[in-house]
């Protein structure tokens, strides 16, 4: 066990874990921040992405150990109220079905318009196609993504 | 006689849904009452003017907490903007939940009506009292009541305490079709918010005071046990509570899942094999082939022998085993006390997890609290109680208290039950004119047998086996002899419902086929059909009608909106193929492939679906969406196969579904309204999606692909 200093969602949190316990499962379990999913724990689905800084990473993926110091956006950071780009993006163009892969699919959506403001279908493809929907809610999450550029969701 | 609905536990919001008499539980809640205006259970108004509707369907994606609400908005003439949802839980008053079968909007249809109308009607008799007019003098409208000759509105709010005091009409008008306000209305969905804000509550999302988090080692092969187990490892992990022994296997519960999982790695545990280790995909397709030269069971036989064949034609097709593959994994929280259980569950079965977990427990159903959460996914696995079932059991062995029992991604892809491989074996038969005048469709497969085992009554009745053979028996084409059977064939895969049920494998076997009639017939594959859809308007097979003139229509929307007939490029190629799924929802599809060094690329599907009255056309098409993706990820991605007893994928790696760059072009075509009802749509969408496109890879290759999934050669 270590303690554990890191940043979520601007508020610095020290957590007594397993140095090998997945970010996952501080956010879900030790700072009961739900909004990050579980997956498949083998970093295939991406149910799980966040932020680090500026660039997606799969929560499952990264052991608390490396989490030291290092500042964290998930889904509950964009906005409590849906405001933010990518957010009303989303509810403008009605994505969700069972919706438990938005919450991955929108932080790594924030992460590409970070790197390119307008990108392309090609560009959106080769950022997501490592995300499982197996709703299968593709087509929207495409035009939702040009969507959330429109609004500025590179911000 | 099983109808597929008794299969399915599908059923209909009805009769209780409109029991009259609420009560209410709890004193400070009763306190509250007179203020507050509940007629069923179905519609609540506070004298704020809170609408809250109730939701008896268990939201996995499809839209239920959208489209039912929508329906009793609307004739309760509520303003849609102010309704907040609310989730039904199992009890007296709710004794019917279950999800499934693409019937939550048919089966929901007039009984919400009823209920959104009897409430609309005791507000207009209240306010009529208040405003001292004739009732016939008032119209309702968006959460008031109007007086159109004085001008004067009373909203619903200011109306409870009256129209609580009220009797409930037995017999209130419905509105007519041209007088809905909000049904056939595109609708986005009412949890969007909390989806996109990670508020939504998913099974795996439950968090009570005191929550433990467990995992369960299985064992590996089906039919296998727990020989014997050392927890002293694993309870060296940090944080780990209990190890136990439970019917599925040995059970950790720790303070965290990580704690869990760590644990389950270092667990000292062997296993009995059972019956089953030898048992492979491979063994399986053996015997199905085996089987196939039985007669089985006649499943329809119309008009046998009539016909002189002159030219016959036969072909195999074969379908593998598919796991759900849910993106929420199984899970379910329970807490088992003295003499109660509360229970938290991602379930399609709310009444069936009650009742089992009673039955487990000791306890009367009404001991058992079950809280229905939001589903990450369902397609029928969720119609399952097992998951649930082992949480009551682990909380219980682990000496109460809440427990949160999370599948891993490999128990998912392993321990669940799956889509059943078949193989069909086709024949037809040309007279000397050329005219197609017989059809034969046998079909071997297995019935379900992982949440009910068939009855030996069960397994000797020729109807049992029809009502399993949808998309087999009720071939909709007018041909002169038409002769449909099934061959069971023993498995010890557990066997249930898969998005869309019996209705993939068959309807990919009898539309695939159907284009090679139509080729070796020389015709164009839609006229084909049109041309074998004359005869009789009604077709009755079995417990189904079949509409042809609607089939009839649907594809000639899709010959105009698919383009077809119009040249695509070398490498290209267009297929079609269409489906009545149960008698009800009319689905035709056009795709477009390239194929390139073995690869296929689906370049564009159109979809016209004929589903009777369109509640949410914008939910609709979602669904279309997602059962085109669902039907490619089938056709050109995993399937389950068995080794030693076991499945062999794991995880999305090697059970490989449809991915953003792989998705086409999706068309959308909805034929307006044909009928004052409505059908379903999630399921409907999926069967002749792969058809569609098998056939289009023949056009674009001239391969004819008869085993899924497709494997191409360069």
């Amino acid at each position: 066990m270590a303690a554990i200093r890191l940043t979520v969602n601007g508020t610095s949190e020290t957590v007594d874990v397993d140095a090998d316990m997945p970010l996952l499962w501080v956010l879900r379990d030790t700072l009961g921040m739900t909004g990050t999913k579980y997956g498949c724990g083998v970093g295939v689905c991406g149910a799980c992405t966040i932020l680090d800084g500026d660039r997606a990473v799969r929560a499952c993926q990264v052991p608390a150990a490396e989490a030291q110091g290092k500042r964290y956006t998930t889904i509950e950071g964009l906005s409590k109220d849906g405001s933010h780009p990518c957010q009303r993006a989303w509810l403008d163009e009605d994505v969700s079905q069972c919706g438990y892969c938005q919450a991955g699919m929108i932080m790594t959506t924030c992460a590409l318009l970070k790197r390119k403001a307008r990108p392309t279908d090609a560009d959106i493809d080769d950022a997501l196609k490592d995300s499982v929907c197996r709703c299968g809610t593709y087509v929207r999450i495409r035009k939702a993504v040009h969507t959330a550029a429109r609004l500025g969701g590179a911000k | 006689v099983t109808t597929r609905r008794d299969f399915l536990k599908v059923s209909l919001l009805a009769g209780s849904a409109l029991a009259i008499g609420f009560r209410f539980d709890d004193e400070a809640e009763a306190a509250d009452a007179p203020a507050r205006f509940q007629p069923n259970g179905w519609v609540r108004i506070e004298a704020d003017g809170t609408v809250t509707l109730t939701v008896g369907k268990s939201e996995m994606g499809q839209g239920v907490r959208t489209s039912l609400p929508m329906i009793l908005a609307d004739e309760l003439e509520a303003d849609w903007s102010s309704i907040r949802i609310e989730q039904a839980s199992p009890s007296t008053q709710f004794s019917r939940l279950g999800t499934g079968g693409s019937f939550s909007v048919a089966g929901s249809w007039t009984p919400l009506r009823k209920a959104g109308a009897t409430a609309r009607e005791m507000l207009i008799s209240a306010a009529a009292a208040r405003l001292v007019v004739d009732r016939a003098s008032l119209r309702a409208e968006l959460g008031f009541v109007i007086h159109d000759a004085s001008e004067r509105r009373v909203s619903y709010g200011e109306l409870t305490a009256a129209a609580a005091a009220l009797p409930v009409p037995a017999d209130v008008p419905l509105k007519k079709t041209g007088e809905f306000r909000i049904i056939g209305q595109p609708t986005r969905r009412t949890d969007g918010r909390e989806i996109v804000t990670g508020q939504a509550r998913y099974g795996v999302d439950v968090r009570v005071p005191g929550l433990r988090f467990a995992t369960i080692v299985r064992p590996p092969v089906m039919g296998g046990s727990v020989k014997a187990f050392d927890a002293t490892r694993a309870k060296k992990v940090k944080g780990v509570r209990a190890v136990v022994r439970v019917s599925a296997g040995v059970a950790i519960v720790a303070d965290n899942t990580w704690a869990a999982l760590k644990a389950r790695e270092v667990l000292d545990v062997t296993f009995e094999a059972g019956p089953h280790a030898a048992f492979s995909s491979a063994t399986h397709a053996r015997r199905m082939t085996e089987a196939a030269t039985q007669s089985g069971f006649s499943t329809r036989k119309d008009g046998a022998g009539t016909a002189t064949v002159m030219k016959s034609m036969a072909a195999v097709y074969q379908y593998p085993f598919y796991a759900h593959a849910t993106l929420e994994t199984m899970n379910t929280t329970a807490d088992v006390r003295e003499r109660s259980c509360e229970i938290w569950s991602p379930t399609q079965a709310p009444n069936d997890v009650q009742t089992r977990v009673a039955a487990l427990l000791g306890m009367a159903p009404e001991a058992v609290t079950v809280h229905v959460t939001l589903m990450g996914g369902g397609f029928g696995r969720r119609l399952g109680w097992d998951y649930a079932l082992e949480a009551a059991e682990v909380s219980k062995a682990a000496g109460g208290g809440p427990v949160q029992v999370l599948w891993t991604r490999a128990d998912d892809m392993k321990h669940g039950y799956f889509q059943a491989a078949s193989l069909h074996q086709m024949s037809a038969g040309f007279d000397a004119d050329g005219k197609l005048v017989a059809w034969s469709h046998k079909k071997v497969s297995s019935p379900h047998n992982a949440r009910r085992t068939p009855t030996a009554e069960q397994m000797r009745d020729p109807i049992f086996f029809r009502d399993i053979s949808w998309g087999v028996y009720d071939v909709p084409y007018d041909i002169a002899s038409v002769e449909t059977s099934y061959v069971p064939v023993e498995t010890p895969v557990p066997i249930g419902p898969w998005r869309a049920v019996f209705s993939p494998s068959s309807t990919f076997a009898r539309e695939s086929f159907f284009d090679e009639l139509a080729e070796a017939a020389g015709a164009d594959p839609i006229q084909f059909r049109l041309d074998h859809l004359g005869g009789a308007e009604k077709l009755t097979a079995g417990e189904l009608t079949i509409e042809r003139p609607r089939l009839r229509r649907v594809l000639e929307v899709l010959r105009t909106r698919s383009d077809w007939g119009k040249p695509l490029p070398k490498g290209s190629g267009r297929g079609m193929a269409c489906n009545v799924y149960d008698g009800e929802t009319h689905v035709a599809y056009a795709a477009e492939v390239t194929v390139r060094a073995g690869k296929v690329r689906v370049d564009r599907v159109v979809c016209v679906l004929d589903c009777g009255l369109i509640v949410n056309p914008l939910g609709i098409e979602s669904q279309i969406e997602g059962g085109v993706i669902w039907s490619l990820s089938s056709a050109l991605k995993g399937s389950i196969t068995f080794a030693n007893g076991a499945a062999e994928q794991s995880s999305y790696r090697d059970f490989e579904v449809l991915r953003i760059d792989e998705t086409p072009r999706i068309e959308v075509h909805l034929i307006p309204s044909h009928g004052e009802v409505p059908f379903g749509v999630g399921e409907p969408t999926v069967p002749p999606m792969v058809p569609a496109l098998v056939n289009a890879i023949y056009a674009a290759t001239g391969q004819r692909i008869r085993t899924l999934p497709v494997r191409l050669e360069n």
